[in-house]
C-alpha cells in the first residue's frame, strides 16, 4: 500500500467519523422495503412519570413516558381525575401521534376546566384512536392548581 | 441651521411627499380603473390593510402577465401531439400540452370577473406557489379577492406536492382522516379523484377570491381565451359548443355573492346539455391545473435533500444535526414523514436505508397544533355589506376556525361535506388543519435568500392563519407552546414577556390540541439546526426551479427571526375597539 493510498484511507476514515452513520447509509444504493406496521406492545409500561408538567389556575398538563404502545398512529393519553382520590370520575384526553421509529412514547394530556387552588388526584392510561385501551396501570398521583 | 435653510428643506420635503402621494394615487386609480367599477370594500380598522397593497397587487399582476406570456411562447413552441392508439392518447407531447395548458390557466387574470386576479395572484413560483406579497403575509394574511378588498381567512397554501395528496378518506383502523386538499381538506376529490384538481375548482367561485358567480363562467372565459386551441387540442374540439345566454358577459363580470343573485349559484341560464358541457369544461380546468401542479415545474424533487438521498450531496453539520433532531428529539417526522426505515434506536442514530426516495414530508393527515387566533386576519372585520350587498363574515370576531371539524359539519366558511358518514367524527377533529408537506416551506426569491431575519429575507407566513412569521418561530412554537402558555389574546402578553418568544397566547381551538409537540426541550441551537434542515427541502438545487426569478419586489432586512413581524402585532382588544369606532 503506497503512501497516497494510506492517506486516502485516513481521509475516508476521518470522513466517516465526521459524518453520522445515517449519512453514510443514505449514500448506499436505494433498497425498497415495506414499512412494517407499528408493532403492538405486549403490554404498555410506563417508564417515567406520570407527573405534573405544568399547572395554571384552571388547567394543567400531565406527562408520562411509556414504551411504544404500537397500534394506531393516532393515540390518546387519558387522565382520570377528581378531587377525591377514591372517585376519579372525570376524564381528560389529548391526541398524540406515535412515531414508529421511536422506542418510547411521551404522552402529554391537557386537563382543562379546573378550579383554582385545588388539589386533584389522578391516574393515567392510553388508548388507540379507535378506543382500544392500552392497559396501562399507574398509581394515584396528585397535583394542585395555582 | 438658519431659518431660511429650514424653510427650504421643509418645502423640498413637502414637495417630495406630495409627488409620492400623487404617483401613489395614480397607481391606485389605475389599479381600480383596470380592475373594477365598484367602490373599494374597506370595512377594516386602521392597520389591517398594508399601506402598499394597491402597488403590490399591481406588481404581482405584472409578474403574472410576464409568466403568462412565457406560457404562450411555450405553447407556440410545442410540437402538437398526435392523437393515436386505442384508447386514443396524445402521443409524445400530450403531457407537455396539458401541463402548459394548466400553466396558461393558472396565470390567466381574465378568468376573474374584474380581470384583475389569476390563480397565481396568491400563488407565485418564487414563494413555492404561495403568497407573493410580503406586506400581506405580515398583516391581513389572506389575499384580496377580485372584488377588492374582500378577503378570506387563511393563508394561501403552497401548490408544491399538493397533487400527491390522495382523495379524503376516513381510516377506521387508524381513527384518522387522510387526504384531501386545503387546510380543512374540503377539496376531497370525491368526484375528480384528484383533490388538487378539486382544489382548483374552489377559488374561481369563492366569494373572497376570484369571485365568479357561476362555475360555467370559467367555461365562458376559457372559450374567449387566446389558448382555446390548446384546450381543444387536449380536451377535444367542440368543448365550447355551448349556447350562452345574452347576459353571459354581464353575469360573469359581476362578483359572486352580489345581492342580485340571491342564493342562486347558477345564474347563467343554460340548457341541461350545455350545463353538462360547461361542467365538463370545469372538470377539465381542474385536471389541467392539477397536471401543472404535478409537473416538474412545481413538484420536481430537486432539493438538497433529494440530492442527499441520491448520495450526491453531503449535508453540512448543522443540516445533519437538524435532520437527526427532525427524526428524533423534535419528533417532526411523526407527521412530516421523511420516508426513512424503522431501525431508529433509542440513541437516535439511524443506520437504515431510505424506504422511500420521494417522501413528501406529510402523513396526509390533520392536527390541531393549538395556534392562537390571529387578530390581524382581515376576515374578522368584514361584518358589513359591500357595494354589491355581500357581507363576507357576519359573525365578525366571534368566528372560530374549527378547520376539518367545520367542514365535516358542512359549516359556515367551509363547503358541503359529500359524505354524511364522516360527520360523526367532527368533534374529534375540531381545530384540525392539514399537515402540510414540509417541502419548499423555505423557498423564497433567490435575491432574498431566506425566510429569516436579519436577511435579506422574503417575508412569508406560516400555518393556516399566518400567525407565525419565520421558520425559527415555527420551530420555537412546536418547542415551547406549553412552556410559555398565557391565557391572553395576541398583543396582550404580560409585561416582561415577548410574544412568540416567551409568551404564547391561548389556542384558538382548545379541543383536540395535539400533544406530540409543545414542550420538546430543544435548545436555541437545536431549533436553528432544524431550520437549517428545513432549508434543505427547497427545490431547485439539482436543477433550477422554473420561474423562480420572477420576483420584482423588494427584500427585507434587519431584526431577528425570533421576533420577526412582532412590530406589526396589534392587540386583539385594541382592534375590536377600533372596529367599533370604524
Amino acid at each position: 500500500m503506497n503512501r497516497v493510498h494510506v492517506k486516502l484511507l485516513m481521509i475516508a476514515a476521518a470522513g466517516s467519523l465526521l459524518f453520522s452513520n445515517s449519512i453514510v447509509a443514505q449514500n448506499s444504493a436505494y433498497t425498497p422495503e415495506i414499512l412494517p406496521p407499528a408493532p403492538k406492545a405486549a403490554s404498555v409500561k410506563i417508564t417515567e412519570g406520570p407527573k405534573l408538567e405544568l399547572a395554571r389556575t384552571t388547567w394543567a398538563i400531565i406527562k408520562w413516558t411509556s414504551n411504544n404502545p404500537g397500534g394506531s398512529d393516532q393515540h390518546y393519553g387519558v387522565v382520570h381525575y377528581g378531587t377525591n382520590p377514591n372517585e376519579l370520575s372525570q376524564t381528560a384526553k389529548s391526541p398524540i401521534r406515535l412515531n414508529r421509529n421511536h422506542s418510547y412514547t411521551v404522552f402529554r394530556v391537557r386537563v382543562l376546566g379546573l378550579t383554582p387552588q385545588t388539589t386533584y388526584y389522578y391516574t393515567v392510561d392510553s388508548m388507540e384512536a379507535t378506543g382500544r385501551g392500552g392497559g396501562v396501570k399507574s398509581t394515584v398521583n396528585q397535583f394542585s392548581t395555582r | 441651521m438658519s431659518r431660511l435653510r429650514l424653510t427650504i428643506i421643509s418645502v423640498v420635503v413637502l414637495c417630495v411627499v406630495a409627488l409620492c402621494m400623487s404617483v401613489g394615487g395614480k397607481k391606485v386609480s389605475a389599479q381600480n380603473a383596470a380592475s373594477s367599477a365598484e367602490p373599494l370594500y374597506n370595512p377594516y380598522p386602521p392597520g389591517i390593510l398594508p399601506s402598499d397593497l394597491p402597488s403590490e397587487l399591481a406588481r404581482v399582476l405584472r409578474e403574472v402577465n410576464v409568466i403568462e406570456a412565457e406560457a404562450i411562447r411555450q405553447w407556440h413552441a410545442l410540437k402538437p401531439p398526435v392523437l393515436t392508439g386505442q384508447p386514443p392518447v396524445l402521443q409524445n407531447t400530450g403531457v407537455a400540452s396539458i401541463e402548459i395548458l394548466g400553466k396558461l390557466m393558472n396565470f390567466d387574470k381574465t378568468i376573474s370577473p374584474n380581470q384583475n386576479e389569476a390563480c397565481a395572484s396568491c400563488h407565485m413560483p418564487y414563494a413555492a406557489f404561495s403568497g407573493p406579497i410580503p406586506s400581506v403575509n405580515l398583516t391581513m394574511i389572506a389575499y384580496p379577492g377580485s372584488a377588492r378588498y374582500r378577503a378570506n381567512k387563511r393563508t394561501a397554501q403552497r401548490y408544491t406536492y399538493s397533487s400527491y395528496f390522495p382523495p379524503l378518506q376516513y381510516d377506521a383502523v387508524q381513527g384518522l382522516f387522510f387526504g384531501g386538499n386545503f387546510w380543512d381538506s374540503r377539496a376531497t376529490g370525491y368526484l375528480t379523484r384528484s383533490p388538487a384538481g378539486e382544489q382548483a375548482q374552489h377559488p374561481p367561485v369563492d366569494t373572497g377570491e376570484m369571485d365568479l358567480p357561476d362555475t360555467a363562467c370559467v367555461a365562458y372565459k376559457l372559450s374567449l381565451a387566446p389558448y382555446r386551441p390548446l384546450f381543444e387540442k387536449v380536451w377535444g374540439a367542440g368543448s365550447f359548443d355551448i349556447t350562452w345566454p345574452a347576459n353571459v358577459a354581464t353575469v360573469c363580470a359581476t362578483p359572486g355573492g352580489a345581492a342580485i343573485f340571491g342564493s342562486n349559484t347558477m345564474p347563467l341560464t343554460l340548457s341541461p346539455a350545455d350545463r353538462t358541457r360547461a361542467n365538463d369544461v370545469y372538470l377539465q380546468w381542474a385536471q389541467s391545473l392539477s397536471a401543472y401542479e404535478h409537473s416538474l415545474s412545481i413538484s420536481p424533487f430537486t432539493s438538497k435533500f433529494d440530492a442527499f438521498l441520491k448520495g450526491i450531496y453531503t449535508m453540512t453539520s448543522n443540516e445533519a444535526a437538524g435532520y437527526a433532531l427532525f427524526n428524533g428529539k423534535g419528533n417532526c417526522n411523526s407527521c412530516h414523514l421523511d420516508g426513512r426505515g424503522t431501525t431508529l434506536a433509542s440513541s437516535q442514530t439511524d443506520t437504515s436505508t431510505a424506504a422511500d426516495v420521494t417522501p413528501v414530508f406529510t402523513c396526509f393527515g390533520s392536527a390541531n397544533e393549538g395556534l392562537p387566533k390571529n387578530p390581524r386576519v382581515a376576515y374578522y372585520y368584514e361584518t358589513t355589506p359591500d357595494s354589491l350587498g355581500f357581507t363576507p363574515n357576519p359573525g365578525g370576531f366571534t368566528y372560530t376556525d374549527f378547520g376539518l371539524g367545520t367542514f365535516l359539519r358542512s359549516g359556515f366558511g367551509a363547503a358541503p361535506n359529500p359524505n354524511s358518514s364522516w360527520t360523526q367524527y367532527a368533534p374529534t377533529v375540531d381545530g384540525q388543519m392539514q399537515v402540510s408537506t414540509a417541502r419548499d416551506v423555505a423557498m423564497v426569491p433567490p435575491q432574498c435568500k431566506s425566510t429569516e431575519a436579519p436577511g435579506p429575507y422574503f417575508q412569508k407566513e406560516f400555518f393556516h392563519n399566518g400567525y407565525i412569521k419565520s421558520l425559527k418561530q415555527l420551530v420555537h412554537f412546536y418547542n415551547t407552546r406549553d412552556v410559555y402558555p398565557f391565557p391572553v389574546e395576541s398583543g396582550e402578553c404580560p409585561a416582561g414577556t415577548v410574544e412568540k418568544v416567551t409568551c404564547w397566547p391561548t389556542p384558538e381551538v382548545v379541543q383536540n390540541v395535539d400533544m406530540t409537540t409543545g414542550s420538546l426541550g430543544l435548545t436555541d441551537t437545536e431549533e436553528n439546526q432544524i431550520v437549517a434542515f428545513l432549508q434543505t427541502l427547497t427545490d431547485g438545487y439539482t436543477t433550477p426551479y422554473p420561474d423562480i426569478n420572477t420576483y420584482t419586489g423588494t427584500c427585507m432586512s434587519g431584526g431577528s427571526a425570533a421576533t420577526q413581524g412582532n412590530s406589526t402585532i396589534i392587540s386583539a382588544i385594541k382592534l375590536r375597539e377600533l372596529m367599533n369606532q370604524h
